[in-house]
């Protein structure tokens, strides 16, 4: 339970710190970003959109900074996180919204796949480590230590353009299907995400793999496997005594594997032309949409939040040991 | 002892290396006994003497880098009818397996790491109960979990429990509860007390000595703690750098130990009863296997070295009538020197006289 | 102490190898390009020949100099992140370590906050905000790139110190009465070498891939060449869609072959800190050399008869007899041995 408290903690603490520093990070930068934004946007949108950003970032208020910092919760609260400028005049949170889904389907499956996928390359390569499967670990680190969008590229270059087997760009073919509920659509989607998939996976499930093998490694040097081959189980449940142990420390780096999955992912869908926040990221670092840009931080973060509560609750679910009390 | 034919496990020039070639260490060197049905075999000697790697190797239970290098083990499976003798070293993955804990079960010295710590002790019992006994059904394996239970003093909620949730002791008699699940012929512990305080030890080779008596399986029990034995133990072999330096009837060994280092190690601990004697313990440090010293390789560390000793390795010979045997040239009868007194005592009314 | 060194497998000597060239690259890249790489005089598109080996851009630059001149600038700002994150982990890491109790509890804290949150995306809403002029600073964005990377190391070093902590030196060293922070340096220090190396080489990994995607993006300014802005120009002019892959692949495999130098040194780093990586101690070569054909497996150790010579002095036991013949275990003949003299 003590572990469950503290993990609580540290994701609310995360949230806060996040909230907060979007608020104050804006406000500290040296060079003053707000004025330049502002220099750049002048003439192009009217003075009440103007006065509506300097207002969020807190230039020519008269208010002290805690009242603004209140206000902004009290906002954020409300789910309002400002107007986009890049996309005025819709607000920001619509704007994210509009394409958060394509992002979360990307990630999502991306890491139950490669979770999954990753994990049991890594049993069987840990159970028969030494043996020629050994040569795939190097493999493995050129894959895990690739960039996602690097590879994303090379697949690209690869599957796309010399061999035609995928289409290169795009979250469907906006040609021939419209969005909706129908078979067609869907079928479009789904051959259209499988080569960004296919990086983040490949980059991703190289890094579980390893990290599994290796527990999986330090697992089987553990007296109850030895245990259970001298109760005389079958091969198949002597590894699932190991890899059942193995495991715990994989779902316990959910939370790290997570941010850096979503971060990837982003990137990924640039290359692609993904549809989803990764280029909504990038536009609006571009125009210094910095009411999107920390919109879009906010939401990531808290993406990643929740994602790795998730983590956590299968954790204590999985370690008996974290459940209890009481100490050995 | 010997003598009669009714063997459960015979072992003959039995060795184990780490590593291969020029790197290869020899951990259990030119070992032989026998082990009859229902008897208990107690195996001393200090850390590092090679008691663990024997009981692994003859299990084939040994990881790597240990390698069996020489030597027969042979066990015998079934009651007389259809008795069967199985070469363990030449069996394969499948046979193994198959008579594994159905006839040779072990007890490992650390009883938490032996558990899965994230599995309930029931189903740790529920497991190698299915695997074995494919038949049995659900409500069955249950009832002879709780009996099991029941047989090492310990209540059937435990089966709800996970590992981190019982005592040292407690979990230590699930071992020797799960152990002792499939009624298996050969049992081997390998320390199984050593992590425990005196109480429960003392409490756990009493429920051993019970238990060995109702249900008859041969038991090879490892310590270094030479006192244990002496009550469960049919029969006592002293380790030294791999070898076996001493062996002899339990009570007889405690009484009169014919090898100094069989002395030696008994004066490294309290004695189970009357007063205590003044702890002696063992000069040096236990040698190491890479470089062994010529001839005897205890001659260091022995009070009574003789030139001999440091030139020719003593074999295991018998002495006393065959009653009981000892590798030491103090007792070759080639030697002319006398024998030491303490280690020629016969019975406990001599130990006075000893020191 | 042991000295720090890593098992000479193939995989660290690969490691090592790769990385030592780039390394040189990194020193002689700029003088060594055989053109100015951003000379726009050549043909366009040209695909590898001895002339350009690389081949050049659509905008008829050679790909093979802004390779080499963008070595430099990819690596220094990699290193200087790896450098600044470690020391920052450092100093996070022992003093929670360390000092334990209270201070370590927030430290902690603070660790798991910085674990949590999306680094890259951090990055991005960072640099976003400096002035358009510090972004090209390569210490500002190695700076900003080590903020956001230091955490895991930190986390590890500060388990290694806890548990050196407990150790006998540590122990006796506070017992003496030393200053505390000369036995964080003197006495814990060594022992966390290989957990720092591991630390350094997995932020200068992540430093690599984010840097360059940084550049990638056009965050950072895109006059200067690096990787990450050789594939900022190739993605701006379509260079997969117009099939120039020597474009794209020559920074792509730089990147990666990087990436994958210091991956294989990190696993020479994890067999060191965790012994029970190596194969139990008995390497293939060996194995194979003494004649034992299959790997050893768990719960079933291997029978490897060992005959000695005949004849061969029966002095101080039979271990030290030369091995000619070698039979693996089958049910046969048991080795001739040596009974009662
Ligand atoms: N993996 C290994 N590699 C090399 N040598 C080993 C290995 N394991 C054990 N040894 C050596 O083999 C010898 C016997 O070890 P073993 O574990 O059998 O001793 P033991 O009598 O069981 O000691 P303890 O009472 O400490 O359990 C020791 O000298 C040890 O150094
Ligand atoms: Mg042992």
């Amino acid at each position: 339970m003590r572990t469950f408290v503290r993990k609580l903690v540290i994701a609310l603490i995360t949230a806060w710190v996040t909230i907060t520093a979007t608020f104050i990070l804006p406000r500290l930068m040296p060079g003053n970003p707000i004025e330049q934004l502002i220099g750049k946007l002048t003439g192009r949108v009217t003075p009440e959109e103007i006065a509506a950003i300097k207002a969020q970032f807190g230039q020519g208020l008269n208010e002290p900074v805690i009242v603004q910092y209140w206000h902004y919760l009290v906002n954020l609260f409300h789910g309002d996180l400002g107007t986009s400028i890049t996309y005025s005049p819709q607000s920001v949170s619509s704007v994210i919204f509009g394409q958060l889904w394509w992002t979360l389907g990307l990630i999502g499956t991306a890491t139950v796949l490669s979770f999954i996928l990753g994990t049991a390359l890594g049993v069987y390569f840990g159970w028969t480590r030494g043996a020629r499967t050994d040569l795939f670990i190097p493999v493995a680190g050129f894959l895990q230590s690739t960039p996602f969008y690097v590879l994303g590229t090379l697949l690209v270059m690869i599957f796309a353009f010399r061999l035609h087997w995928f289409p290169f760009e795009g979250s469907y073919d906006a040609t021939t299907v419209s969005p909706g509920w129908n078979w067609a659509f869907i079928a479009s989607v789904l051959r259209y995400a499988q080569l960004p998939l296919a990086s983040i996976v490949l980059c991703s499930l190289s890094g579980w793999m390893i990290g599994m093998r290796n527990m999986m490694v330090t697992t089987m040097s553990e007296d109850f496997v030895l245990m259970a081959v001298a109760k005389g189980l079958p091969k198949r449940k002597v590894m699932w005594h190991a890899a059942r142990n193995a495991v715990l420390p994989q779902i316990a780096n959910l939370t790290l594997a997570i941010g850096l999955l979503v971060s990837g992912a982003l990137i990924v869908e640039q290359v692609f032309s993904y549809q989803g926040v990764g280029g909504l990221l990038v536009n609006a670092v571009s125009n210094l949409d910095y009411p999107l840009i920390q919109g879009i931080f906010l939401v990531i973060t808290f993406t990643v939040l929740i994602m790795s509560a998730v983590g956590d609750v299968l954790y204590v679910w999985l370690d008996p040991r974290t459940r209890t009390a009481t100490v050995e | 002892m010997t003598t009669s034919s009714n063997p459960v496990l015979e072992v003959s020039h039995f060795n184990v290396d780490y590593g291969v070639g020029a790197a290869a260490v020899r951990a259990v060197d030119n070992v032989t006994f026998t082990l009859e049905r229902a008897h208990v075999l107690g195996v001393a000697g200090e850390s590092g003497s090679g008691k663990s790697t024997l009981a692994y190797g003859l299990t084939r239970l040994l990881r790597a880098p240990g390698i069996i290098t020489g030597g027969d083990v042979h066990l015998h499976l079934g009651t007389d009818a259809d008795a069967r003798r199985m070469d363990l070293l030449a069996a394969s993955e499948a046979e193994l397996r198959a008579i594994r804990w159905k006839h040779i079960s072990v007890v490992m010295q650390s009883a938490l790491n032996a558990l899965n710590p994230v599995r309930k002790i029931g189903k740790e019992f529920d497991e190698v109960l299915k695997t074995h006994n494919r038949s049995m059904s659900k409500s069955a394996r249950k009832d002879r979990a709780r009996e099991l239970l029941g047989l090492v003093n310990l209540t059937p909620d435990r089966l709800e429990r996970y590992p981190h949730e019982l005592s040292g002791g407690q979990r230590q008699r699930v071992m020797i509860a799960m152990a002792l699940a499939l009624q298996p012929e050969l049992v081997i512990m390998d320390e199984p007390t050593t992590a425990l305080d005196v109480v429960t030890q003392r409490e756990i080779v009493a429920e051993l000595q019970k238990l060995r008596q109702e249900l008859g399986f041969a038991l090879i029990f490892i310590t270094h703690d030479l006192s244990l034995l002496v009550e469960l133990a049919d029969e006592i072999m002293v380790m030294y750098a791999g070898r076996i330096v001493e062996r002899a009837p339990a009570l007889e060994l405690y009484r009169g130990p014919r090898h100094p280092y069989t002395l030696g190690l008994m004066g490294s601990f309290p004695p189970l009863h009357g007063e205590r004697k003044v702890m002696t313990g063992i000069p040096g440090s236990p040698p190491n296997l890479k470089d062994l010293p010529g001839g005897c390789a205890f001659h260091p560390r022995c009070p009574y070295a003789m030139e001999r000793c440091t030139l020719e390795d003593p074999m295991l010979s018998p002495i006393e009538d065959g009653q009981r045997t000892v590798a030491c040239w103090l007792h070759d009868p080639s030697v002319s020197a006398a024998v030491p007194v303490e280690l020629r005592r016969k019975d406990a009314a001599l130990a006075g006289e000893a020191g | 102490m042991r000295r720090f060194r890593l098992p000479g497998t193939w995989k660290v000597r690969v490691g090592y190898f790769l990385l030592s060239i780039f390394i040189l690259f990194t020193v002689i890249g700029p003088w060594v390009a055989p053109y100015d790489p951003s000379y726009t005089g050549f043909t366009p598109d040209l695909s590898p020949s001895s002339q350009h080996l690389l081949g050049t851009t659509l905008l008829g630059q050679d790909v093979m100099s802004q390779l080499l001149v963008g070595c430099r600038e990819t690596l220094v700002v990699s290193f200087v992140a790896g450098v600044i994150a470690v020391v920052i982990s450092i100093i996070v890491g022992l003093t929670a370590g360390y000092v334990g109790g209270k201070t370590d509890e927030v430290l902690s804290l603070f660790i798991a906050v910085f674990l949590t949150l999306p680094g890259l995306v951090l990055l991005i809403v960072i640099i976003s905000l400096f002035p358009q002029g510090q972004q090209a600073n390569p210490l500002v964005i190695g700076s900003v790139v080590a903020l956001t990377g230091w955490a895991w190391g930190a986390k590890v070093l500060r388990a290694q110190t806890l548990s050196l902590r407990n150790r006998d030196f540590v122990e006796a060293s506070r017992i003496i009465g030393e200053r505390r922070w000369r036995t964080i340096f003197a006495e814990i220090g060594p022992n966390l070498l290989p957990v720092l190396a591991s630390s350094l080489v997995g932020t200068v990994l992540y430093a690599v891939s984010v840097s360059t995607v940084l550049a990638f993006l056009g965050l950072t300014p895109i006059t200067t060449w690096n990787w990450g802005t050789m594939l900022y120009w190739a993605f701006a002019n379509n260079a997969a869609l117009a099939g120039e892959w020597w474009w794209l692949a020559g920074p792509c495999l730089a990147i990666a072959l990087v990436g994958t130098s210091l991956a294989l040194i990190n696993f020479g780093i994890d067999e060191y800190i965790n012994p029970r990586l190596r194969v139990g101690n008995l390497s293939n070569r060996e194995r194979k050399r003494a004649g034992l054909s299959r790997r050893p497996k768990l719960g079933f150790t291997p029978v490897h008869r060992v005959t000695p010579v005949i004849g061969a002095p029966v002095m101080a036991g039979a271990q030290t007899g030369p091995e000619v013949l070698a039979t693996e275990a089958t049910a046969s003949t048991p080795a001739p041995r040596e009974d009662h003299p």
